[in-house]
């Protein structure tokens, strides 16, 4: 990085340690770069690259006390059911209560779980707002913590974030809050070293997923069941106090059949976009259509909380899906295909090698680097354990000119923080969901930014929440593209100050839910000799990669003036530094 | 140097120096009073106001086209029906016997009606990829197709003032988000602020972010010092303007002429929006964002999830109507969005991607009580791509007009704020008086 000045004892080796621990972990801890420098650095690339290798049992049984995390599908989804089921409950009751309001309630049951905004029905969701399932979300976010934190298997964590972001799900949505528990566990982590084609059917498949860019509900247009005809009239009638514009019968009549349902582009666009193709990746709007059309009848079992295929709600007629016809009759088999067309199109290769480069290597990779990991996913059919390797063993990876080159993100500035200064991360088990969360703009149940101290599984002050007001809450981004691999994103002065006050929250303890103590970086050293107490802070903290602005501002600070005697204060140097410019890269 | 390296150091010291401001300089009342007289005596006062809808909102909801058949034929679960009296509040508030605003939105009709806000309807890009993420960069790099333009068009337009440039203060271009936006993004100086409440360090923390020896010690200069000389000079100038903002948070931090913003995040950024050019801090642009707008299923019709969605945007637009008073002679508020949505319903009661959607103007100079542009009618055969509302006003003929008329760009300038594309003022649908 230009204008970084090594220490003079730094070997390039040990630069080269550095920059790999940066990307492929969450930064490194007080004594990692020692440990890679012991093991060889091969050998560590190689060891991370084998997560089964290594053991992590420690970091498993901590994460296994979040009891919502353990539950199956099933339980899962009856848990959002028994919440919706109590929501309706009190809506009738309130409507009960509130003479000439009759007939409100249908529009809940329809609107999935989100309860209507607005001042009037403030109150309403007050009384509503037992949501046990929002404990959910606490305790993914306390798991993807402790393990970002704490686990052995750094680069197995650092690919679901990757992939988890890829495959973005906001929990915000209805019951992807509990649905995306099964996304985390069950879809992106047994998937992340297979291969892509897994991966991708796991997340077409995913409740989570289904829910979140609508394909459960992408159906193809047929004929109402009388059931589905009395539902209709109820909606209009009773929801919308109109009658049915389409309703020509006239009294007396019997009921004419109505056309029910259609597709949904929403999957079949982003799958293409975001999941494989990428936007310049060749396809029209006719191919989103006929992938919609594919996809139709992919849907949620929600009484399991699983995927279900519904050959009545497929369009079983004949399709052409990027020049490959696809015939009819093909029932669940026109999504497989879909997926196969889309996993070999050289355009996915391409896109997933780009992505992954932005991660590992820079914001903008070498074009040849991007076309050989591209040729590796092609001739390995998206083996993601070779494209991964590939990219880690590549010389570009390693390339000094990139070494900080990235701006960490939101995640990786505070748990990188964690692990550096060494603190411990006391993963509490989130208070059950009982206080009132109102439904703020963009319709979730989750209000972000103003609401956050008072979501109770968010408390004020964890990390959690200092990750939220650093401009990334987890799980939680809303445009199905998830957080830009550009780090250059992150780059703003508001965000900046933001990232202060977190340094100065965690080495002024401040954090409710992690231990900061300086002494633990300054095992041995004599807090009466400053200036060792400083070399020790940049060297387990900044691991020597400090400027000559930032050196001088360390020393006035830590070093008395001449005929003083000042004692240093580590806490504030270590503040310093972790808002020190060079911190926030990697 | 790295290009990232420069952006952040540049716009870190600019954010460095509110730190540990306070006591190190003389009575607030005495500079403020001095900066706005020179604001007010060198510097254009007037002020834009950008306001995203990100996630494609539906056009033909906010302003329905009630007198078109083919409307009704479309959206036969999800359409407002035509003002009436047997319609009541379910019906649309009719405009000019045509079009009709949605129920939800009428805090904006007296707007409307009194000649401050105009609507410019099938408005859009000509780009047809539906992409949000791609349609939304572009639009804000003021481009249909070319992603090799990385400033934003806003950005382009501060540099297109040289004039204004020399006063300018960091307050000159706010975004009220948490990073700064692509319409922003560029080689002039912006700031990205998600809440003024909570801007600036916490805590007592002022020895530590100033150092024992003052402010030059500390956070502040370990970045600023890493700045070369030409941004040194415009952190000093911004010390003052963020210092401001101190007195500005204090002084106008309630709403003024009764005005009442909606919860949530929307209304919040329009009332600091308001405080800050309240404050006379400099502002020259300034941005919001909402989104919600995605409506894939479930929409609804004269009630329900867009509704209530387009309710808080209307009464956020009013309130900061209201909220600036007098000041509104000097404000053009313009609102945005990527694209529109298909005119049929899909099989969820939603709508899927479409093409063309409606922007609104509000301001002192709009020529308001008005549905701009050409309708090109919901009819099959003039739907875009057979599916979706065609566009008729290109959004940089907006954003021309607004450069144009409001800022006084010359139109010689036009090609550097848009490449790609003749902005024309003979295509200027003339919302803007003069």
């Amino acid at each position: 990085m230009a204008g970084l000045i090594q220490a003079q004892d730094a070997t390039s080796d040990r630069a080269e340690i550095v920059h790999v621990l940066n990307r492929i972990t969450f930064g490194p801890r007080p004594g990692d770069v020692e440990k890679v420098e012991q093991m060889g650095l091969r050998n560590y690339i190689e060891q991370q690259l084998h997560p089964e290798s290594i053991d992590d049992s420690a970091v498993e049984k901590d994460v296994a006390r979040f009891e919502l995390l353990q539950m199956s599908p099933q339980q899962l989804s009856q848990l959002f059911l028994e919440d919706t089921k109590r929501f309706i409950k009190k809506q009738k009751e309130k409507q009960a209560a509130d003479a000439g309001q009759t007939g409100q309630g249908a529009q809940a049951v329809t609107s999935e779980a989100t309860p209507p905004a607005g001042g009037g029905t403030m109150n309403l969701i007050n009384q509503a707002s037992q949501w046990r399932s929002v404990a959910a979300i606490g305790q993914l976010e306390q798991a993807k913590l402790v393990r970002a934190v704490d686990s052995q298997r750094q680069l197995q964590e650092v690919l679901v974030d990757f992939w988890g972001n890829h495959f973005n799900v906001d929990v915000k949505k209805g019951p992807d809050r509990v649905y995306k528990i099964i996304d985390d566990r069950d879809v992106i982590r047994p998937h992340i070293w297979g291969s892509f084609r897994d991966l991708l059917e796991a997340s077409a498949k995913s409740p989570a997923m289904l829910f979140y860019l609508d394909n459960a509900s992408n159906t193809v247009q047929r004929d109402m069941t009388p059931l589905e005809q009395e539902m209709r009239e109820m909606y209009f009638q009773k929801t919308l106090g109109i009658a049915d514009p389409e309703n020509t019968t006239q009294p007396g009549e019997p009921m004419k059949t109505k056309k029910q349902g259609g597709i949904n582009e929403n999957y079949a666009r982003e799958i293409m976009e975001l999941h494989t193709l990428g936007v310049d990746g060749g396809y029209t709007q006719q191919d989103v259509q006929e992938v919609a059309r594919c996809f139709t009848g992919w849907t949620i079992n929600r009484m399991a909380g699983e995927f279900i295929f519904r050959p009545r709600l497929h369009d079983n007629g004949a399709k052409v899906v990027l020049g490959h016809e696809i015939p009819a009759g093909g029932g669940i088999q026109d999504g497989e295909t879909v997926l196969d067309i889309l996993c070999a199109s050289p355009a996915t290769a391409h896109h997933i090698a780009l992505e992954m480069c932005q991660r590992f290597v820079s914001d903008n990779p070498p074009p040849s680097l991007v076309e050989r990991i591209a040729g590796v996913f092609q001739a390995t059919n998206g083996n993601l354990s070779q494209v991964t390797e590939a990219i880690l063993t590549s010389p570009e990876f390693l390339s000094p000119s990139d070494y900080g080159n990235k701006i960490k993100s939101p995640l990786e500035f505070a748990v990188s923080a964690v692990r550096a200064s060494d603190s411990t991360l006391i993963a509490q088990q989130p208070p059950p969901f009982d206080k009132l969360v109102p439904a703020m703009e963009g319709g979730g149940v989750m209000g972000r930014g103003q609401v956050a101290d008072r979501i109770s599984h968010r408390p004020r002050q964890s990390l959690n929440w200092h990750i939220l007001e650093l401009g990334e809450p987890l799980f939680a981004c809303t445009p199905p593209t998830g957080y830009k691999e550009v780090s250059s994103t992150w780059v703003s002065p508001g965000a900046l100050i933001e990232r202060l006050n977190f340094a100065m929250a965690l080495t002024g303890q401040e954090l409710s839910d992690v231990v900061f103590d300086p002494q633990r970086i300054l095992d041995g050293i004599d807090v009466d000799h400053p200036e060792d107490v400083l070399n020790r802070c940049v060297t387990t903290l900044l691991q020597n990669n400090i400027t000559d602005a930032t050196r001088k501002v360390l020393e006035k600070t830590a070093l008395p003036a001449p005929g003083e005697s000042q004692t240093v204060n580590p806490s504030k140097l270590i503040a310093l530094m972790i808002g020190s410019p060079e911190f926030q890269r990697k | 140097m790295n290009i990232n390296r420069r952006i952040f150091l540049k716009q870190g010291a600019l954010s460095f120096i509110c730190l540990g401001s306070g006591p190190f300089w003389g009575p607030g009342f005495l500079r403020q009073a001095a900066f706005a007289a020179d604001l007010g005596s060198s510097m254009s006062n007037k002020i834009l106001i950008c306001i995203f809808q990100r996630g494609a909102v539906d056009g033909l909801s906010m302003v329905v086209p009630y007198g078109d058949p083919f409307y009704y034929q479309n959206r036969q679960e999800i359409s407002v029906g035509a003002p009436s009296q047997a319609a009541g509040d379910a019906g649309a508030l009719d405009l000019d016997g045509y079009f009709g605003l949605h129920p939800a939105m009428a805090p904006l009709l007296p707007l409307y009606k009194q000649g401050h806000l105009a609507a410019i309807q099938a408005c859009g890009s000509p780009n047809a990829s539906r992409s949000h993420f791609d349609s939304q960069d572009l639009m804000e790099s003021g481009v249909d197709e070319d992603k090799s333009v990385q400033e934003g068009w806003l950005n382009r337009l501060l540099g297109c003032c040289p004039e204004d440039a020399a006063k300018k203060t960091a307050f000159r271009a706010v975004s009220m988000t948490s990073v700064v936006p692509r319409s922003l993004q560029g080689p002039e100086d912006s700031l990205a602020i998600r809440d003024l409440d909570t801007f600036g360090l916490a805590g007592d923390s002022s020895t530590l972010l100033a150092g024992p020896t003052g402010t030059t010690d500390g956070f502040e200069s370990m970045y600023g010092s890493a700045v070369d000389t030409v941004l040194h000079g415009t952190a000093r100038e911004s010390f003052d303007a963020l210092d401001l903002l101190k007195q500005a948070r204090t002084a106008h931090s309630q709403p003024s002429n009764g005005a009442v913003y909606p919860q949530g995040n929307f209304g919040r950024n329009l009332k600091q929006i308001a405080q800050l050019i309240k404050a006379n801090v400099g502002v020259q642009v300034a941005f919001a964002e909402v989104d919600g707008w995605d409506t894939h299923a479930n929409q609804g019709g004269a009630k329900g999830q867009l509704a209530t969605r387009l309710g808080s945007f209307a009464q956020g637009l009013a309130a900061l109507h209201q909220d600036l008073g007098d000041r509104m002679a000097d404000v053009v508020v313009v609102t945005m969005s990527e694209f529109g949505r298909a005119v049929h319903q899909n099989g969820n009661r939603g709508t899927d991607h479409g093409h063309g959607t409606c922007f609104f103007a509000l301001g002192g100079s709009v020529k308001g009580g008005k549905v701009y542009g050409d309708w090109p009618t919901l009819s099959p055969d003039k739907l875009f791509q057979d599916r979706d509302l065609a566009v008729t006003t290109d959004f940089r003929d907006v954003f021309g007009e607004i450069c144009a008329k409001h800022f006084g760009v010359p139109m010689s300038a036009m090609p550097q704020l848009f490449p790609h594309y003749a902005v024309d003022a003979q295509r200027f649908r003339n919302f803007y008086t003069a």
